[in-house]
């Protein structure tokens, strides 16, 4: 790894530019960007870089500019081949179809350059996403494109393509854009795989990463070359911030939710019409829908066909559309839930807003950076924020930001069922020896410390040697000689499996939920799944009560104020990033500080402000919430783990509430590992919930909770959690995705295409067969690594673990007959998940004893 | 456990005087998800054969009556079918006088009786009682019907993802009628607290079908539906 200090100069560049590229660069630009100065000459000697920088740091065309050269100067001088000579791999389909354009128009510029010179270039790019039909990937077997713009996907399956490997035997460069955005799910995991395929054809290939601000840095250029050499250039853009936290009411706490949110809206609408375009982030597709629903209601005059709605589960044409129309210049407004956060030219955007905690920085200064795309404009967000704990995460998200402290990403690796996919796609397009494959996976950062036993045991499974030799024909997809340790191709279908199932992306789908025709948001079809007539759920912050389902809709009533009786559902919430909760809980203790040291409330004001850059009227409510927590028990920070002790005489349940303020990830992690410990104890279901901020245990009987979190040593967490997780659907969703990507369950399969809830029976009936081959068949070890590493976070889990042990965080236990202010909100949100800790037959004997008593009194009454 | 006069509940079957009754055996359903793609490993008859040895180390019979769905797929005998349908009438035989019932699935099931001289029948009546598969109402029914084809297994609030398998024991018009669950042992059956019924015979109103689930070769009554939802 090697940081470049400092650019090259203007003159350095200007003299490998070919004429023509520089003719057109300086018709088109004034000078250089700061990227560009950065980033050409490294692309230009083919060294590996990392480039990092804002949005609208001009970081794509710095990596194509010295392509483009290269490829003027060889056709120019007639030595042009027909042979892909770059590959530029982005992670959205609609992004390729933008670069492609936004490639293609300097690309045709130039060859006009040349063709004034007298001069004609036949430089070509191509395109290759899934919608590619055969007739023009027919076309690109007989005349390759010189560059290649791709997804992950797609470059999988032309690696895995017989024909088209042949193109792929000398590419120069290869770009992964977004590859922040990659780095961190099993797209990039097995894209990491791609990558030493593709370097094992061409050797001298220079791998180019274009990323959004991200940290850790060093990492991600390790995810993008492996042990390689690497360059990092880290562009700091001197762009103006405009960054502000807003609250729609001055007193957050005393007002009804029926002010709030028409308060809200006028607020919205303000903004809105104060600006020419306005982006919205509302976090989730249901939130989506429904601001745009109130705007249209409660402005008719202002929003009609200037304003859209975006988001994952609405058509591509719709998405296609609002995207147009965006760049266009046609829409005031448009309200996304997460997914304009990419890099998409989305057109000019003056502010940004987001609705709610974009509950991490990097993805906070990735939306604001949609808005004043061009270089020097000053970027606008604006966090507005509905509750007080929303207030306070907000602050200390902006304080960050600005600070530009970064957190950071989490990396998957080791993964067994990306693996199983690779190996499978290296065994259908060529023989391999075992070891020869083996050190090549190894050489991708996600592998690196892969054990040789892992890679046998996935070589075995993909083998079929989990079935009886008579049977094992059914199941082998490709050939392993144990005794020669070679590995290749089995079954005619095989390469045609490979094909039709590639991917890493589960296949989801949403139900609609309706109050007769009024569509008021969506579930998962697996929530669906669970609920039963009148039960209470909670949908975008209502509850409502479940009626019955037909085909992909689900009727409901409203359920005002009723508690939920079945878990929430959280499978669209973003988690909180663990660095920044702790600066949160580090804020925290240095407000006690201030109310310790009998500080004067001018000066805590003083201090919040300076510390925050908040508005008075902000720092005045983050006062008085903290200064109600410290009067009425105690503050949890990060030094201190308050542990909250209360019965609700109403319900006769008692809770302990955690105040971990680490984020979901983690939390989802303590809560398990301390309810799994309790109901070692007392072998009763345990229920809990969730939150960024905390959780809490509830149960009839008394907790011993404190007691059971000292029971949990750092070193035996990962087993505990093992067992913790095990009945839980989460794991069995998990197993199915997993199992999906590992071709345990084909989603093609000779011409029919299986449906979503068809994979989830199949996947239940298939988890249960599994754990009868073994509790750690490599698919299932993958699944509960999946959950434990990159759903959940045990690393940092144990790392909190660890630091109560160090006795560097202190254990504080208090009884309250009320909630304190920060447990209320928990509290109040209702449980996320009930512990099995009971064994199947101890809960149906005493659901039987339940049913014989009702009916004991029944026959007493009458 | 007798839960009507002569009919006794042993393990997933039901023990009517001198004959043994098993539901919907499925034979065929892990080759059928095979060829859906899923690539399944095969427990399916060492699991029945695994039921069945705890019903015969108990009990002795003169008949075996299975009651429908033997096999899975419909309009063909898959490769496991042929193979283990086989196994599983040997391994009956040497038990009592075998006696097969037509399912729904078992649109072709004549070739492979034929190889070991069985008949197929649509019911068998003995006394009061009429075994049928049940996804058909046929004329002239006895006071009592035993029916299989539903799968029937139950649920509980507090885990709602936790099935159990079960019989149903209530009121076809003005006859008794008792519901079986399969021995598929793959799947659990289809949650009679949540669903829609298959069977004509099931029709009416359940709230008052009495449940008995069977688990770990113990059997609970549960008292009537009305009383879990």
């Amino acid at each position: 790894m090697e940081y470049l200090t400092k650019p090259y100069l203007e003159e350095e560049l200007k003299e490998i530019l070919h004429p023509f590229v520089k003719e057109w660069f300086f018709n088109t630009y004034k000078s250089f960007s700061k990227t560009q100065l950065y980033g050409v000459m490294e692309v230009h000697l083919k060294n590996n870089i990392l480039i990092s920088a804002a949005t609208g740091g001009t970081k794509t065309l710095t990596a194509f500019l010295s392509i483009i050269n290269e490829l003027v100067t060889l056709a120019d001088q007639g030595k042009l081949k027909n042979q892909v000579y770059s590959i530029y791999i982005s992670p959205l389909k609609a992004l390729s179809n933008d670069i492609s354009v936004n490639l293609e128009r300097p690309l045709k510029e130039i060859k006009e350059i040349a063709k004034k010179h007298g001069k004609e270039l036949d430089i070509r790019v191509g395109l290759r996403t899934g919608d590619t039909t055969p007739t023009e990937k027919q076309k690109m077997l007989k005349k390759p494109p010189h560059i290649l713009v791709t997804t992950p996907e797609s470059l999988a399956l032309m690696l895995a393509s017989f024909k088209f490997v042949e193109l792929l035997k000398d590419v120069n460069w290869l770009i992964i854009d977004e590859i922040h955005s990659l780095a961190e799910n099993k797209r990039g995991v097995h894209l990491s795989l791609s990558m030493e395929r593709l370097q094992n054809l061409s050797p001298y290939l220079a791998r180019v990463g274009l990323s959004a601000t991200v940290a850790p840095i060093e990492e991600v250029a390790k995810f993008l070359v492996g042990e390689r050499e690497c360059k990092i250039a880290q562009v700091d853009l001197v762009k103006k911030f405009d960054l502000k936290v807003i609250s729609p009411v001055e007193d957050l706490m005393n007002i009804t939710e029926e002010k709030l949110q028409h308060e809200l809206y006028s607020l919205i609408d303000k903004l809105i019409q104060e600006h020419k375009t306005t982006l919205i982030f509302t976090n989730t597709r249901a939130g989506t829908e429904r601001v745009v629903h109130h705007l249209k209601e409660k402005f008719p005059k202002n929003y009609t066909e200037n304003i859209g709605a975006h988001h994952g589960s609405l058509s591509k044409k719709h998405r296609l559309e609002i995207e147009n129309n965006l760049r266009a210049g046609k829409l005031k407004a448009v309200v996304c839930s997460t997914s304009l956060e990419l890099g998409i030219d989305i057109g000019y955007i003056d502010l940004v807003m987001c609705l709610g905690s974009p509950k991490s920085v990097a993805r906070f200064l990735q939306r604001a950076g949609r808005s004043g795309h061009s270089l020097h404009e000053t970027v606008k967000g604006k966090l507005i924020v509905l509750d007080r704990d929303d207030l306070i995460e907000c602050s200390v998200l902006l304080k960050n930001a600005i600070e530009k402290k970064i957190d950071k990403i989490h990396i998957p690796t080791n993964c067994l069922d990306v693996l199983a996919q690779q190996i499978h796609g290296m065994a259908v397009s060529d023989m391999w020896k075992e070891e020869d494959m083996f050190n090549l996976i190894k050489k991708s950062y996600c592998y690196k410390y892969l054990k040789k036993e892992d890679f046998i045991e996935v070589v075995h499974y993909l083998a079929g040697h989990f079935a009886s030799l008579e049977e094992r024909y059914i199941y082998a997809k490709i050939w392993y000689d144990e005794e020669n340790h070679t590995i290749g191709k089995k079954g005619r279908l095989s390469r045609v499996i490979h094909m039709t199932n590639i991917g890493t992306i589960p296949d989801e789908t949403s139900v609609k939920v309706k109050i007769g025709e009024v569509v008021i948001g969506t579930i998962d079809e697996a929530f669906l799944e669970k609920l039963k007539p009148r039960d209470i759920f909670v949908l975008g912050g209502s509850t409502y009560e479940f009626r019955f389902a037909r085909g992909m809709t689900a009727q409901v009533i409203p359920a005002i104020g009723k508690k939920p009786t079945v878990p929430s559902w959280y499978s669209e919430m973003l988690p909180l990033s663990f660095d920044l909760a702790k600066e949160i809980g580090r804020f925290r203790r240095l407000i006690e500080d201030h109310f310790v040291n009998k500080a004067t409330k001018k000066d805590i004001l003083k201090f919040i402000n300076n510390h925050l850059y908040v508005e008075d009227k902000a720092a005045n409510a983050i006062y008085e919430y903290m200064r109600e927590q410290y009067l009425y028990a105690m503050m949890p920070t990060d030094k201190r783990l308050l542990v909250e002790y209360y019965k609700d005489e109403n319900e006769n349940k008692n809770y302990v509430v955690f105040h971990s303020l680490y984020g979901r990830r983690v939390n989802d992690v303590l809560s398990r590992a301390v309810g799994f410990a309790i109901s070692k104890l007392q072998k009763r279901d345990v229920e809990i919930g969730i939150s960024d901020n905390g959780f809490y245990i509830a149960s009839p009987n008394t907790i011993q909770a404190t007691r059971a979190l000292s029971l949990i040593k750092p070193e035996e967490l990962r087993q505990i959690m093992d067992k913790a997780i095990d009945k839980t659907e989460v794991l069995k969703r998990r197993f199915r995705h997993c199992a999906t990507r590992s071709l345990m369950i084909l989603r093609q399969y000779k011409g029919n295409t299986k449906r979503v809830g068809r994979q989830q029976v199949s996947s239940m009936i298939l988890l249960k067969a599994v754990r009868k081959l073994s509790e750690n068949f490599c698919i299932l070890k993958e699944a509960r690594r999946e959950v434990l590493e990159d759903l959940m976070d045990i690393e940092n889990a144990t790392k909190i673990i660890q630091e109560i042990k160090d006795g560097k965080l202190k254990v504080e236990q208090i009884n309250t007959t009320l909630p304190t202010p920060f447990a209320f909100n928990l509290v109040l949100q209702g449980y996320t998940d009930i512990m099995k800790m009971e064994e199947r037959i101890e809960f149906l004997k005493r659901m039987h004893n339940m049913v014989l008593a009702k009916i004991g009194k029944e026959h007493k009454i009458k | 456990m007798e839960i009507h006069k002569d009919i006794e509940i042993v393990g997933l079957g039901l023990k009517f005087k001198d004959n043994l009754i098993i539901g919907d055996l499925q034979i065929g359903y892990e080759e059928s998800l095979n060829k859906q793609g899923l690539m399944i490993p095969r427990f399916q008859l060492k699991d029945i054969m695994k039921e069945l040895e705890k019903i015969f180390s108990k009990y002795k019979f003169k008949r075996i009556i299975l009651n429908g769905d033997i096999k899975h797929e419909f309009g063909r005998i898959s490769d496991q079918e042929w193979k283990d349908t086989l196994k599983i009438i040997d391994y009956l035989q040497q038990h009592g006088e075998v006696i097969l019932i037509k399912g729904n699935h078992d649109t072709i099931l004549e070739p492979i009786a034929k190889k070991r001289n069985l008949k197929t029948i649509e019911y068998y009546k003995e006394g009061d009682v009429i075994i049928l598969h049940g996804h058909k109402i046929i004329p002239d029914l006895s006071k009592i019907i035993i029916i299989g084809h539903e799968h029937p297994a139950v649920s509980f609030k507090e885990r709602p993802s936790e099935k159990f398998k079960c019989f149903l024991k209530g009121k076809y018009e003005k006859s008794t009628l008792i519901v079986m669950p399969s021995l598929n042992m793959l799947t659990v059956g289809t949650d009679i607290t949540q669903a829609n019924f298959l069977s004509p015979f099931l029709s009416g109103n359940l709230n008052n079908f009495e449940i008995y689930v069977v688990e770990e070769n113990k059997i609970y009554n549960f008292g009537k539906l009305k009383n879990l939802i």
